[in-house]
């Protein structure tokens, strides 16, 4: 199930090959060469301006990368609009929640049913049956008849979540789901995470909650200031000199090698 | 058990829909033909709402130039029922509209691109221009003068061609927004990039949105071009048509079904009993009703039709909190 990152028999899904962003005079992300292999989950961290939210959306067609390409199986992206990169099967949430505020919850999710990567195969009433199948799966069932105004910040977490899985994504970015949620809700949220990448769906996970990116990422890169400054195996990586004194700090990188040598 | 409930509610509803459909029906059998005017105008104004409702309302943007689709329904209809085929009035009409639904798919297209305020000002001038061609294209639409078309002047004839003409509205309406396209409106109006994101080709459906509006508007233009059988660009790309269609469709509740034929018909119901008790304030007083109505139900009457049905239903106990909650909803802090 899990790919390791530089296998060479992993296929490749998403790669981003040198992609820069320059908004006027500042450069939010500077050549970054990044592969996705299918099956994996990889965590990306970086202190706040490191440009992960930049990436994500040059990614997903709402911003155009400055210059560089990026190809999703195969098929050259970068200069697709959002609705098309959805439909292929490339999905995500919003750091800053974007619920359809006036729509019901199920509604909501039906609407991702209805035009995402399948959405052309389903009547409107199939697509609603789907979005309570993934209001199941969320444990959002209980809401479904609010309106998405009516949820709480924990709840619209979720509600992006399942957004994106009833477009039926190949890949899905996960930015910052679990900002403002409480340890339990954590708990859950990476059970969540991971019970969605079982079901065969790739993920690229921004996160800040340090506990959870280790928990569940197979892979870790780094983003500082706009570039790329490490990659690879979580534990190593958040070793590295560059690493700690770029966003980690030093007591935490003795704090993760202390719990590490404890047990 | 919840599925027959629900089944009882719609059969509640769609009987009451049929008795008011029924005593629109008899209108004309117990009104003046002055009054049965006044009925028309409701309907017209409804019709156009109607349109509105779809870019306005449920697509979410602000526009502020459907006259412009009136006027052009208004003048075809005019134009070819005086050309040298004679086209039936009808035909005529649907012409109109068609040519209406063009001319917003050539405008849509650069136009919903804008956003917000600058889309309204953008219809505001496109409104304008077409005024303006109408004023001075004299080979055609005989400038200023105006055209003067075949006179009829059975009242129920236009009556019961507006009547039919909303109800079918309503059931486009229904059908429209209870489809993906609908979904995909919704989703435009609440957040135009999550659309982008959940799959949704958000410009052409808007466009087809602006284009269906403009076909509402260019129907009741034509219906009233033949009923006032006198066209002049004054008349007929006036700044108020646009205003009312948008006042009728907030009064009523945007992004409803039946809030524009309600909102319109409060707004008739109104604007006549006003005229006729301030023959000189008439403007004003009218003007001060709709900002009552717009700072006490900002989410127009059909909110508070459902809230209410909530009540009686026993679903919900009735709270002063639930109506302040409403115009709250719209307040800036």
């Amino acid at each position: 199930m899990v790919a390791s990152g530089g296998n060479g028999t992993a296929e490749v899904l998403l790669e981003a090959r040198q992609i820069s962003k320059r908004f006027g005079g500042l450069a939010a992300l500077q050549g970054i060469d990044l592969k996705i292999f299918r099956g994996e989950i990889l965590g990306v961290i970086g202190p706040n301006g490191a440009g992960k939210t930049t990436f994500v959306n040059c990614i997903s067609g709402l911003d155009k990368p400055t210059s560089g390409e990026i190809l999703f199986k195969g098929v050259d992206i970068t200069k697709m609009p959002s609705y098309a990169i959805g439909r292929l099967g490339l999905a995500r949430t919003f750091q800053v929640v974007k619920p359809l505020k006036q729509l019901t919850v199920r509604d909501n999710v039906a609407v991702g049913a209805m035009f995402g990567a399948k959405g052309a195969t389903r009547t409107t009433a199939q697509a609603r049956a789907y979005a309570e199948e993934i209001l199941e799966r969320i444990g959002l069932q209980h809401r479904k008849g609010h309106k998405a105004a009516e949820l709480t910040l924990p709840d619209l977490k979720r509600l992006e979540l399942a957004k994106a899985l009833a477009m039926n994504p190949e890949l899905l970015f996960l930015d910052e789901v679990m900002a403002g949620l409480n340890q339990t809700e954590i708990e859950r949220a990476m059970e969540l995470i991971r019970g969605v990448n079982r079901s065969g769906i790739t993920l690229f996970v921004i996160e800040h909650v340090m506990k959870a990116i280790m928990g569940i990422s197979d892979r870790v890169v780094v983003l500082h200031f706009g570039k790329k400054i490490a990659e690879g195996n979580p534990q190593e990586v958040i070793e590295k000199p560059e690493v700690v004194e770029a966003y980690l700090g030093e007591r935490f990188a003795k704090r993760v090698r202390g719990e590490r040598k404890s047990p | 058990m919840p599925e027959r409930k629900l089944s009882r509610r719609q059969v509640i509803a769609a009987a009451s829909i049929l008795v008011l459909l029924v005593a629109l029906l008899f209108v004309p059998k117990f009104r003046s033909e002055y009054e049965l005017l006044n009925y028309t105008r409701f309907l017209i104004l409804a019709l156009m709402a109607q349109g509105w409702n779809l870019i306005g309302g449920y697509t979410g943007y602000a526009a502020f130039g459907n006259v412009a689709f009136f006027g052009i329904g208004a003048y075809t209809t005019g134009l070819l029922m005086i050309s040298k085929w004679a086209v039936p009035f009808f035909p005529a009409m649907f012409c109109g509209a068609i040519l209406a639904a063009l001319v917003a798919v050539v405008i849509g297209l650069p136009v919903l691109r804008l956003k917000g305020h600058y889309f309204a000002i953008a219809t505001l001038g496109v409104a304008e221009a077409t005024r303006e061609i109408a004023d001075t294209w004299d080979s055609v639409t005989q400038g200023s003068t105006g055209i003067d078309l075949p006179v009829r002047s059975e009242g129920e004839f236009f009556y019961y061609s507006a009547l039919a003409l909303v109800v079918l509205g309503v059931i486009a309406t229904a059908l429209l927004v209870r489809s993906k396209l609908g979904y995909a409106w919704v989703a435009i109006r609440e957040d135009q990039d999550a659309a982008r994101m959940l799959g949704i080709n958000t410009t052409p459906l808007k466009v087809l949105a602006f284009a269906l509006s403009a076909v509402f508007a260019a129907l009741a233009g034509g219906l009233t071009a033949y009923q006032n059988i006198h066209v002049t660009p004054g008349d007929f790309f006036k700044l108020e048509y646009t205003l009312q269609m948008i006042i009728a469709t907030i009064i009523g509740g945007s992004g409803t079904i039946f809030g524009p034929v309600l909102g319109a018909g409060v707004y008739q119901l109104l604007s006549t009993y006003v005229w006729t008790k301030f023959i000189e304030l008439h403007p004003t007083v009218l003007g001060l009703i709709i900002i009552f109505f717009i700072i006490f139900a900002p989410r127009g009457l059909m909110s508070l039709v459902s809230e209410g049905l909530k009540v009686v239903r026993g679903q919900k106990r009735f709270r002063w909190q639930g109506l302040l909650a409403n115009v709250r909803a719209h307040r800036v802090t």
